[in-house]
């Protein structure tokens, strides 16, 4: 069964006087697994927060079904597995950090002396031991963060919707947070991660979708997204510019950069030629990479306005 | 369940760290000293032969006061004050509750967790009421204790204000509850309670002004809203009368027909609950 599940979900904004109404999801799919990190991307007003808001029943969806581990998300029993990191949070500042885990935990139907066992734990795992019985108010954002992740984490849940984690967390405190989800997923757990950083996503997600106007543009396995394209990274000797000239006869586009040369070939035959060309005129091969889109491209090219995508739902592998 | 005690116990430790449950009782407590220490009764054969406030000798001339007359209208005035006082006061110290469950970056930390929304709701209100309840029955109960240890007279009676008051502020922050959930404002939530308080009060002369009316739509228009209404200014005079045992109550309670006044005032304070029980689950946050 999968952790997290989502047809056809929509939701239209409609304005309190009848007015302007907005479409803000217009129809997704989504499906997260258990022991998957999943990254959900998109520019401002893709509709990720939505989607987020509706899994917990914050928002509720015009049309469509979302459930987790199989619950309907309209229920809140679907909540008793489900951690929740929301973005901007404002715990209650006159709690210190255990008693916001003690309230908290409760709320999620943790019992008290499993909390007084497990919160000294949780505490130390996002280094706020030292500051447990310190009122939240004289934290700093990187410590509300981790606390924030405590929160979630405290009735130990099986799914993990973590919006901006590492929000105001310095590169140290990422890394930490970072290794804590993919423990989490180690276990089982499964994570949606919706954030901006796209390297971070990068680092931590197996599978994204990128959200663009309410719909899915891509979806897929990031090394998938970010499959190797027709430009390689060459570094070789003995290339004058009269082969680069013979190379370039082939069709292939060959270009001189720092120290070595960016060739960008048809497919892999016309690379074969290419090759062959150079080292039959005594050109000596040392390198010869492929090079990746990274997220980031794949990402600009899916949600600027000159951009392509696919707003079929063809999922990015298939293309 | 354990969802909805922490609830609760939040609803507590929140108005501690904001000085409302400290200063909601350091008044409370302030009233009972002052009456504790400043009124001295000489109580001989169950008359008043002498009284000091403040320390100064009150002048009696020659007469003799029944000391059981004078407590009860004490407890009767007192009730009254309280009604008004304490009716606000807790307003006051609770309205607050729904808007900060709402704000942005609060609410989805506790709509995430799986408590259901009207269950989250109704025990905030559980929570203001409770706190209400708490500081009511220390201020009574003291006043009360000061009584009996001052003039040995014990009327159960005067405990019996409590409850009307409790019942008043059940129904206006019921109200209260529902313009926070509309509005999100602690200060509009407030200000449209207080309001009808007051327009209620004043539509207990609703025959008067109806009467008073040319046009026969603005009459049936404050009939209606009188019965539409809490009748805050009935309840107000019930609690006096509930303490005093007074005919006036008796009236109220029989001849203008106990639901007239309880009965359509929890259907207002009911009504309001459910209503925003209902928009709150509807909500999108």
């Amino acid at each position: 069964m999968s952790a997290i599940e989502a047809r056809g979900l929509r939701k239209v904004y409609r304005s309190r006087l009848g007015g302007r109404s907005v479409e803000a999801l217009t129809g997704i799919d989504l499906r997260v697994e258990p022991g998957e990190v999943f990254g959900l991307l998109g520019p401002n007003g893709a509709g990720k927060t939505t989607t987020v808001k509706i899994l917990l029943g914050l928002t509720h969806a015009t049309s469509g079904e979302a459930s987790i581990f199989g619950i309907p998300v309209g229920d809140p029993a679907s909540r008793r597995r489900v951690g929740y990191l929301p973005e901007g949070h404002r715990f209650p500042g006159y709690l210190t950090a255990r008693q916001t885990l003690m309230i908290f935990g409760r709320m999620s139907g943790v019992e008290r002396a499993d909390l007084r066992r497990r919160i000294p734990s949780l505490l130390d795992r996002v280094r706020l031991s030292d500051w447990a019985d310190v009122r939240v108010k004289k934290f700093s954002k990187g410590m509300t963060q981790r606390l924030g992740l405590a929160a979630a984490l405290v009735h130990e849940p099986d799914v993990l919707l973590l919006d901006e984690p590492t929000d105001g967390v310095d590169p140290v405190g990422r890394r930490e947070i970072r290794d804590l989800l993919q423990e989490e997923a180690a276990k089982g757990r499964a994570v949606l991660l919706n954030s901006h950083l796209l390297s971070e996503v990068e680092l931590i997600c197996g599978r994204v979708a990128v959200l663009r106007k309410g719909s899915v543009a891509a979806e897929g396995q990031i090394q998938d997204l970010t499959t190797a394209t027709s430009h390689y990274k060459l570094v070789a000797s003995g290339v004058d510019d009269a082969l680069l000239a013979q190379v370039r006869e082939t069709g292939a586009s060959v270009e001189r950069v720092n120290g070595h040369f960016d060739l960008t070939a048809r497919d892999v035959a016309h690379l074969n030629v290419v090759v062959d060309r150079l080292r039959a005129r005594g050109a000596s091969l040392k390198e010869l990479t492929p090079l990746r889109s990274s997220l980031e491209d794949v990402f600009v090219e899916l949600v600027s306005p000159s951009g392509t995508p696919d707003s079929t739902g063809r999922k990015a592998s298939d293309r | 369940m354990r969802a909805l005690t922490a609830s609760i116990e939040e609803v507590f430790r929140e108005a501690a760290a904001r000085w409302t449950l400290i200063a909601y009782f350091t008044l409370s407590s302030l009233f009972i000293l002052i009456f504790a220490l400043a009124v001295n009764l000489d109580v001989v054969n169950g008359a008043l032969a002498g009284a000091k406030l403040f320390g100064q000798t009150v002048e009696m001339g020659n007469r003799s006061i029944d000391i059981d007359r004078l407590v009860l209208g004490f407890e009767s005035g007192f009730s009254g004050f309280l009604y008004l006082v304490g009716t606000f006061l807790a307003l006051f110290a609770t309205a607050h509750l729904v808007p900060r469950l709402q704000e942005k970056g609060t609410v989805d930390l506790y709509l995430s967790r799986p408590v259901g929304r009207v269950p989250l709701l109704l025990s905030r209100y559980c929570g203001g009421l409770l706190l209400a309840a708490a500081n009511l029955v220390y201020l009574i109960g003291a006043i009360w204790l000061i009584i009996i240890w001052k003039t040995h007279v014990v009327h159960a009676r005067f405990l019996l204000g409590g409850v009307t008051i409790l019942f008043t502020i059940a129904v206006l922050l019921a109200f209260a509850f529902l313009i926070g959930v509309v509005t999100s404002s602690t200060g509009v939530s407030l200000m449209a309670t207080y309001a009808v308080f007051f327009l209620a009060a004043i539509l207990a002369a609703h025959d008067k002004i109806a009467a008073a009316l040319s046009a026969e739509w603005a009459a049936k228009l404050v009939n209606g809203l009188y019965w539409v209404f809490p009748k805050t200014a009935e309840l107000g005079r019930a609690t006096v009368e509930q303490v005093s045992g007074g005919r006036a109550f008796h009236r109220v309670a029989v001849a203008q027909d106990l639901f007239a006044v309880y009965g359509s005032t929890a259907l207002f304070g009911l009504a309001a609950l459910a209503f925003s029980c209902w928009l709150f689950s509807r909500k999108d946050f």
